[in-house]
């Protein structure tokens, strides 16, 4: 390694505050960004959180099968429709206990976008105590990649597949972080694979701000089976959905956006769509439409970041 | 099972997801929402590329959760539409005040269920628990035993939960993974006797609908007036389904070439002294090992269950009365009864069925596999009790730890 | 009714070349039927399935634990006791492999094929997925049926010029399994 790569590498490695709980050879395909982040979160906040998981491409691992365990953390399976309020009870009664604890509802976007949707924007209209994160592979990877509310326009699922009559998923994605922060939580941001600093800073960040109440995390983790990845390119994909404003990154204190990362000259969407075979049927219109898309969104969080210098949110006053 | 010779079949290979696939895709039904869940998923897999291919003409609506999945076709049928959706276990559970509202309303939802088990969040194992968590919802259940019978009882089923006389959602039931994914022989209908066989339901007098401008409103029964009568008809239109299901059978044949009994279907019963009852694929390997045993000079035979709900009692006294023993197995527990629920509700019938005495068999869930083996054990047990030896009631066949009688 | 169990890894195409030589059986008038083992999928995790071919209707519905015939795509099981388990005299089997001389044995073990259907799969179709060269293979070694009806059987799991290189693959397994008796 080059003296300035290990120097740029060093603050990532400052984080690694704790030790990595999952067994070496784990059941991820290769390449697979959820695991990079399931090992990332307790080596940052410690593996003393207390995690729940529910059915998805991370049960095998975090649930283990059975009675064989990939991980020495504390966890709790939960149905994919009640993720959030089974993490809400356990916040809940360590509180009324006076048990330090810290509380991560870890889904994937198959819960939180969509099925999960409802008791999460519950938990975080009531201020609950706990972390949520969604690790976002844009479909039902699990079950063998069905579209979900985050699966972007073009993207061919099993459920939007090519066809005669259909040429992938004919709708826009939903922006699940900025519906969160438009809770008003006490912290919302998005973080991605390519900026670890970044992605440790906003977990040690929740991890202080959810003793104010309810955090939420959306990071956003490629899934090359699902998405006809090269497993290597894992990391050059968030680069560049980050370099196009595909996936742009920020946080959000109290429902105010603050961008953490402005990238000066965004690239077109199609350096980015081109790595991977789900946006193979897309032709010039189609892609016109998902740069349409990524644009206006960003426009809308850039007018956000904006208007939080202009106005003074009232602010909920401290217990 | 009886088959006519026919002048034409169109045999494919496929599994049993496929097979209620394609079910769908002839039943050609105007609105199709679901949700994957394994062992299901390729349901609706199968349904998005036959949409995509523009093969099925049917608004497909890929919903956030099975709970809306539900609530869709409901609303869907109301106003008038057929419908389709399939789901499994937790799915399955999560649709369950839309399950029970959908039977109150009397809408004809037809669609599949995938058996699979539901202690754990992950337990993806075969099992008919999820059947009967949802048991005493007021829908009818019928259950497959093999691929070919999935595809036949879908169809069955739209021609009974749209006829005139019913007006009762029905719920396909089939075993997760031992169907869902095993691909087998099936002889797939063709479009056009499909058509023929379901335009009996345009014949008959319209349903009422949901339309716009029609002044008529629905779902607000509950209150007051009409109540009683209500839930009464479900019942009697519920008691009506029997026969109708019987006949529906015999049209199928007269179509297709097959038909299988309608509400039971009894294999080598005739001369039978020891019998055992079952559903679902359990019955194709129960099959195989009576004809073994009756090589050994055991009179056997199987009484297999193809309707579940409304149960079966009068077919059923019928053809088990006056026989020295009964085996039921169950593939999912009673919760508080020791014996399996099919056992407990045979149980009931006791006094008529003169003098035949019955065991419970708990096989085929947690991961287990109702092997060949411990269809011969059963079938042994069942033989010991009618010479009069002592067997205990109730028998976890692959849980030999499980001691006195529980 | 002939029995047959086969190990692989997923990727491999397991479950694939059971369903194509259900297919097969099919296509002759036969009856065919396969499942496979379930547990959680994914590239890599060894994987099994189940096929029971006759001249009857298939009727069972369970796991197999005494096969007739085992065929082990993944040549690293080919001498594991899971593999070898319940397998009935006369038995055969049918293995995937590059090498020369393999050394399997087992006491009930009749008559073995050999093929490196990778390579042949890695010449024809530009991918290491042995399934379609050990369809053919399977029907040379068991002499249940003929090689036509399981290249027919292709189409109905690939299409164009993938279909092609397949069928090509599993004629050339036919052709270049080498057996031998004991
Ligand atoms: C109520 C319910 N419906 C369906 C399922 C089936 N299921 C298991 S995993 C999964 C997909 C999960 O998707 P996501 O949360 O995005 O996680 P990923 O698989 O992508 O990691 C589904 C639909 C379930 N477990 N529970
Ligand atoms: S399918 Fe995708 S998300 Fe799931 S383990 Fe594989 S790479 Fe990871």
């Amino acid at each position: 390694m080059t003296e300035k790569k290990k120097a740029k590498l060093t603050p990532v490695l400052d984080y690694l505050k704790h030790e990595d709980p999952f067994a070496k050879g784990v059941a991820f395909c290769p390449g697979c960004g959820l695991e990079l982040l399931l090992r990332f979160i307790p080596q940052v906040m410690g593996n003393d959180i207390v995690i729940t998981g529910t059915p998805s491409c991370s049960a095998p691992v975090l649930l283990g099968q059975n009675n064989q365990s990939w991980h020495k953390l504390s966890y709790f399976g939960t149905l994919m429709t009640g993720a959030a309020a089974n993490a809400t009870g356990l916040a809940r009664y360590y509180k009324k206990a006076g048990i330090d604890n810290t509380v991560v509802c870890f889904n994937g976007d198959g819960t939180a976008a969509d099925i999960g949707f409802g008791n999460l924007s519950g938990a975080a209209e009531r201020n609950e105590p706990f972390i949520y994160i969604c690790y976002d592979n844009e479909g039902y990877m699990n079950t063998g990649v069905q579209k979900s509310g985050t699966t972007p326009y073009g993207a061919t699922t099993t459920t939007t597949p090519f066809g005669a009559a259909s040429k992938g998923k004919n709708l826009r994605r939903m922006n699940l972080a900025l519906k969160m922060a438009m809770h008003k939580i006490p912290y919302a941001a998005t973080a991605t694979l390519s900026d670890l600093g970044d992605l440790a800073k906003k977990l040690l960040k929740a991890k202080e701000m959810k003793e104010k109440g309810f955090c939420f995390l959306h990071v956003f983790a490629p899934c090359p089976t699902g998405w006809g990845a090269a497993p290597d390119n894992t990391i050059e994909i968030c680069r560049r959905a980050v370099k196009t404003n595909y996936f742009p990154l920020w946080e959000a204190e109290n429902g105010k956006i603050r961008m953490t990362k402005t990238i000066k000259k965004p690239k077109p969407v199609k350096t980015y769509t081109e790595l991977m075979k789900k946006f193979k049927f897309m032709d010039e219109e189609d892609h016109k439409i998902l740069q349409d898309d990524v644009d206006y969104e960003y426009c809308i969080l850039g007018g956000l970041s904006v208007l939080e210098a202009e106005c003074q949110l009232p602010l909920p006053a401290d217990e | 099972m009886n088959t006519k010779a026919k002048e034409r079949s169109q045999i494919k290979v496929i599994t049993g997801n496929a097979a209620a696939a394609i079910g769908a895709k002839l039943a050609r039904p105007d609105v199709v929402a679901a949700y994957p869940i394994t062992p299901q998923t390729e349901v609706i897999e199968q349904i998005s590329s036959f949409h995509a291919s523009g093969e099925m003409d049917c608004e497909l609506i890929t919903v956030e959760g099975e709970n809306s999945a539900m609530n869709a076709v409901m609303a869907a049928s109301l106003a008038g539409g057929r419908v389709f959706t399939a789901s499994s276990s937790w799915g399955l559970v999560f649709m369950y005040d839309a399950i029970l509202a959908t039977a109150g309303a009397r809408a004809p939802v037809v669609m599949v269920n995938v058996n699979r088990e539901t202690p754990g969040i992950i337990a993806v194992s075969s099992g008919q628990q999820d059947m009967i968590s949802t048991r005493d919802s007021g829908w009818i259940f019928l259950i497959a035993e093999n691929c070919q019978e999935v595809l036949d009882l879908v169809l069955q089923a739209y021609r009974l939960a749209e006829d005139y006389d019913i007006q009762v959602p029905v719920m396909v039931h089939y075993d997760g993974f031992y169907l869902s994914y095993l691909s087998e022989v099936v002889d797939v209908p063709f479009q056009e006797d499909v058509d023929q066989f379901l335009s009996v339901l345009k014949d008959q007098p319209q349903r009422t609908t949901l339309k716009p401008g029609k002044k008529l409103g629905c779902g607000s029964h509950g209150i007051l007036g009409g109540y009683l009568e209500l839930r009464h008809k479900h019942v009697t239109a519920m008691e009506r389904s029997k026969a109708k299901f019987d006949q529906i059978d015999k049209e199928y044949e007269e179509i297709f070439g097959r038909s299988y009994g309608g509400q039971i279907e009894k294999y080598k019963m005739d001369d039978a002294d020891v019998v055992l009852v079952g559903s679902g694929s359990m019955c194709g390997t129960i099959k195989s090992v009576i004809d073994e045993k009756r090589e050994q000079g055991i009179k056997i035979g199987l009484l297999k269950m193809r309707m579940y709900r409304p149960f079966p009692s009068e077919k059923m006294i019928a053809a088990l009365k006056g026989k020295k023993a009964i085996g039921v197995v169950d593939r999912s527990l009673n919760f508080g009864f020791k014996g399996g629920p099919i056992y407990t509700e045979l149980k009931s019938f006791e006094s008529k069925l003169e003098g035949a005495k019955l065991v419970s068999f708990i096989d085929g869930i947690a991961n287990t596999d109702i092997t060949k083996e411990n269809v011969g054990k059963m079938i042994d047990m069942t033989g010991d009790l009618a010479n009069g030896k002592d067997v205990q009631e109730v028998t976890w066949v692959s849980y030999p730890e499980a001691q006195g009688g529980i | 009714m002939s029995e047959v169990r086969f190990h692989g890894r997923g990727g491999q195409g397991v479950v694939t070349t059971s369903k194509i030589l259900a297919n097969a059986f099919a296509r002759t008038g036969q009856f065919g039927a396969s499942f496979p083992m379930f547990g959680f999928e994914r590239r890599g995790a060894p994987v099994t399935a189940f096929g029971r071919f006759s001249d009857k209707p298939v009727r069972e519905k369970t796991q197999i634990y005494y096969p007739d015939v085992l065929v082990v795509l993944d040549p690293s099981q080919q001498n594991s006791d899971a593999v070898f388990q319940g397998l009935l005299p006369d038995g055969m089997m049918l293995l995937n492999s590059s090498e020369k001389e393999v050394d399997v044995s087992h006491e009930n073990l009749k008559k073995l094929g050999v093929v490196d259907a990778n390579k042949i799969a890695l010449e024809e179709i530009g991918l290491p997925i042995p399934n379609t060269v050990i369809a053919g293979a399977f029907a040379k070694l068991t002499g249940l049926l003929d090689i036509e009806p399981v290249a027919n059987a292709l189409e109905d799991y690939f299409e164009g010029s993938k279909l092609e290189g397949n069928i090509v693959c599993a004629k050339r397994g036919f052709e270049e399994v080498a057996l031998y008796e004991f």
